[in-house]
């Protein structure tokens, strides 16, 4: 489906992501380097690649992916990206745009009490952090 | 030597044996690390949207009072940590909007005087290697050890500024001076998955399998870390992977500090050795 440019929401959305995370997707090639480098790729639904065409078109799809939420901001991507994109911090605004509308997919109740328990402090504070709202 | 130290909200508790290895080998190597008076969570993840300036207020905050204690550097060993005060500490200072919405807020005056730095840098730049290897008198001789850096020390390599971030080789320089050997392999840099350990456990399964066995693979008997979240993925997970694939070989996955203290003949019982999933002690301690 190709998708129009000109739509408001797809202008809305480029915009915002834009702003949060300072960064220019239009500066992305499609070379697949974020992909390949990528900790989450094999659970993602679409690598950062896709996910950053997917950036450029204003494709609202892009606040949907399970990608935004596996992503574990490792930064592989950012330092291996050959047009100098901080990929991590887009990944981080579409995950921020879902979680000031409320939309989180961590829940405390659904952590396994084996983990719950046993996982270092810092594990609970920082998926918390990125995965809630 | 004395120098302030931010132990963070894991040390106190879940990576207990991170603390203590880490105050008593740096002791035994003549810096004294002082903890700061008063100290809250970092927030351990630096926030990537531009505009949450929130989510750095802990950091600046600990920042802000290390810098009223003398010596003008912090030290912290978490990887997470370090990564949140460095990374924080480098907007304060470059980044004069940030500075100011981050002062008026705490009611401070930082301008990112304070140099956090990791126990690590301090081996190779303020003991000396060849002081470690004078001090370093039990023999771990034979002894072929991984070292696992992940993501937070060396990422953003620009900020961050630690090491070649592909290729980080400090840890290792460490393990040489102490005499045991180093085992290369390709995955030293990988992300583990991180805090995923709580949404997306196969994910993390998956790393932490691909991880231990590329180790293992060029022989290593030890895998070695600073991180409690690294520590927890790489270690707990090591059962579960056997139970679904029975020719999967355990190791054992230390602090870097519990094998300094070690060679450095720290007591036993000071290092925490008993707090691991997977026992390094038979290893280790013939016990
Ligand atoms: S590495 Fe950079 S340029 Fe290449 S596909 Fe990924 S974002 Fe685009
Ligand atoms: S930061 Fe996220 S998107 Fe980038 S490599 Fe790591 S997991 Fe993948």
């Amino acid at each position: 489906m190709a998708m129009d440019l000109s739509s408001k929401i797809s202008r809305d959305l480029i915009e915002r992501i834009k702003e949060i995370s300072g960064q220019n997707a239009n500066l992305c090639m499609q070379c697949g380097t974020c992909s390949a480098s990528c900790t989450g790729r094999e659970v993602m639904d679409f690598p950062p690649r896709q996910v950053m065409r997917m950036i450029q078109l204003g494709n609202t799809k892009a606040l949907n992916l399970k990608s935004i939420w596996v992503c574990s901001t490792c930064l592989i991507c950012t330092a291996r990206c050959p047009r100098g994109i901080d990929i991590a911090r887009l990944m981080e605004a579409l995950r921020v745009i879902n979680l000031r509308q409320g939309r989180e997919v961590l829940v405390a109740e659904k952590i396994p009490l084996e983990l719950l328990t046993e996982v270092p402090q810092m594990a609970l504070t920082s998926g918390f952090r990125k995965l809630s709202a | 030597m004395r120098i302030p130290y931010f132990p963070g909200c894991t040390l106190h508790s879940k990576a207990k044996g991170l603390d203590d290895s880490t105050r008593g080998s740096l002791a035994a190597l003549g810096i004294e690390l002082t903890e700061l008076p008063q100290w809250t969570c970092c927030g351990t993840v630096f926030p990537l949207a531009q505009d949450n300036y929130i989510g750095m207020v802990a950091a600046a905050r600990i920042l802000a009072n290390a810098a009223k204690e003398e010596g003008g550097k912090l030290v912290t060993v978490c990887s997470f940590c370090y990564h949140v005060l460095k990374r924080v500490n480098y907007v304060i200072k470059n980044n004069l909007e940030a500075r100011k919405k981050l002062n008026d807020y705490l009611e401070e005056n930082y301008a990112g005087e304070i140099e956090p730095v990791h126990p690590l840098q301090i081996c190779k730049e303020n003991v000396g290697l060849d002081a470690i290897r004078d001090k370093a008198t039990r023999n771990l001789k034979g002894l072929k050890v991984a070292c696992y850096y992940g993501c937070m020390l060396v990422r953003p390599a620009s900020e961050m500024n630690f090491d070649d971030p592909e290729n980080p080789t400090i840890m290792e320089e460490l393990v040489s001076a102490i005499g045991a050997e180093v085992v290369e392999y390709s995955y030293k840099t990988t992300c583990c998955g991180s805090y995923q350990i709580l949404y997306d456990n196969d994910l993390v399964m998956q790393k932490v399998e691909e991880i231990l066995n590329s180790a293992t693979a060029k022989g290593a008997e030890a895998i070695i870390t600073s991180c409690p979240l690294c520590q927890f993925n790489l270690d707990w997970s090591q059962e579960k992977i056997l139970q679904k694939n029975a020719g999967f070989q355990k190791i054992p996955v230390l602090y870097f500090t519990q094998l300094l203290g070690l060679a450095l003949e720290l007591p036993q019982e000071s290092l925490g050795l008993d707090q691991h999933y997977v026992d390094p002690r038979p290893l280790l301690v013939g016990a």
